[in-house]
């Protein structure tokens, strides 16, 4: 009997390493979100975090090859993605403001809370993002990936081109100043 | 986790990140459906005449501008167009290999995540369609030889400026609708003139001409034709 079921990961990894375009593009659009998030908050602006998501795939799929079997593709892609939009960065040396979604834009399922609640959690989360922002460099993105992206220690630390130590201590260091600069403000 | 931690990752959730683009590059059939279809007919553009072969498809030309393959020029009026035509669209589709093996040249595409089909007319130009921060944007791209295969007319609103791609010669057209007059490559005497409503931007890249042309700014067309090659 043949069973129709959808690739995992590592059967689609195999057969794009084979030259199957198919599967490698069910790959990147399976990360394409993460990656170009990822991107986006490395790099600073949605244009170099496209080109940076998009070369980074171009030179994932090249080095497929040297991809270790029965690893997660995900902090692999990551690492490589996150390194050119890094890259970017350097060389353009311009950040778009982060923002938070209009208010219109809740999503079904999310939480409705009365009109003052929602005015207050707002106000401290524009607080919050402005403290963030005012962060050096690398804290700044340590916070941004493994809070704002929900990366975990390893992807975070593949992401930021570091050891997972250096991702506890700058996470570490940028939460104390957080609180600080919070308490300063209330 | 601490409450901090919790806020800062509720906070992530929050954020407004701009869309994300599709970095696997559909296919036309999961592309935007209308107005680009019949911008996509513009991109195939063929001739083997020049353009100043009909004198019926122009009024008084002001000022023209001339690339290897292609010829801009600033009219009076535009000459009667079809928004939309029902001869063929962009080609058949092939692979990118099977169009450079047709075109006996290889096809100049910026990096990619997934090799894009290509869209093949005449077997003398193919058309590649890109997406450029969410839009889709058409490449197209011909070996232009002896003569022009393209004739662009523009109205005196249309903004036409010389630019340079990679020390190359190319144009920019930016502005409202402007025409496209092309010719079947089948050596009739056959041809069609379409409004294009996007902005163009026109290169040449050694003997190719190479033209981008979609809802973009001359910014993103530049940035886009110098990942070309």
């Amino acid at each position: 009997m043949v069973v129709d079921r959808p690739l995992d990961e590592a059967e689609l990894v195999e057969r794009a390493r084979r030259g199957d375009l198919e599967a490698w593009e069910t790959l990147v659009r399976t990360y394409q979100g993460i990656a170009f998030r990822t991107a986006y908050l490395l790099a600073g602006n949605a244009a170099d975090a496209e080109e940076a998501a998009q070369d980074g795939f171009v030179k994932a799929q090249r080095a497929l090859g040297r991809f270790r079997r029965g690893s997660p593709l995900r902090p692999w892609l990551l690492r490589i993605v996150a390194n050119e939009a890094r890259n970017r960065r350097r060389s353009a040396g311009r950040r778009e403001r982060l923002a938070l979604r209009a208010i219109d834009e809740i999503r079904p399922g999310d939480a409705v809370p009365s009109p003052e609640a929602a005015l207050v959690a707002r106000e401290d989360q524009e607080r919050l993002l402005a403290a963030v922002e005012l962060l050096p460099e690398g804290h700044r993105d340590a916070i941004a990936c493994r809070y704002f992206l929900e990366l975990s220690e390893e992807e975070t630390a593949a992401a930021l081109g570091v050891r997972r130590g250096t991702v506890k201590s700058r996470l570490a260091r940028a939460l104390a100043q957080l609180r600080e600069s919070l308490e300063e403000d209330a | 986790m601490s409450s901090l931690e919790q806020r800062l990752q509720a906070l992530g959730r929050e954020l407004a990140f701009p869309s994300e683009p599709d970095l696997a590059v559909s296919a036309p059939a999961t592309a935007r459906p209308f107005p680009w279809r019949w911008v996509a007919l513009a991109a195939a553009v063929i001739a083997l005449a020049t353009a100043f072969a009909v004198p019926s498809a122009r009024t008084s030309i002001l000022r023209f501008f001339h690339i290897q393959g292609a010829t801009v020029e600033r009219v009076e009026t535009l000459p009667p167009a079809q928004e939309r035509s029902n001869a063929g669209g962009l080609g058949r589709r092939v692979s990118v290999r099977e169009a450079e093996r047709f075109l006996g040249f290889r096809l100049l595409l910026p990096p990619l995540a997934a090799e894009p089909p290509a869209y093949l007319l005449d077997g003398v130009l193919a058309t590649v369609i890109l997406r450029v921060d969410g839009r889709p944007v058409l490449l197209s791209e011909y070996a232009a030889r002896d003569y022009s295969l393209l004739k662009k007319s523009v109205g005196e609103k249309t903004h036409v400026e010389p630019v340079r791609v990679a020390g190359q010669p190319g144009l920019w057209v930016e502005g409202p609708p402007h025409t496209l007059t092309y010719f079947s490559a089948s050596g009739e005497f056959r041809q069609r003139t379409v409004k294009i409503q996007g902005n163009v931007l026109l290169w040449t890249h050694g003997p190719l001409t190479v033209r981008l042309e979609g809802r973009i700014s001359k910014a993103q067309a530049l940035r886009v034709a110098r990942r070309i090659g």
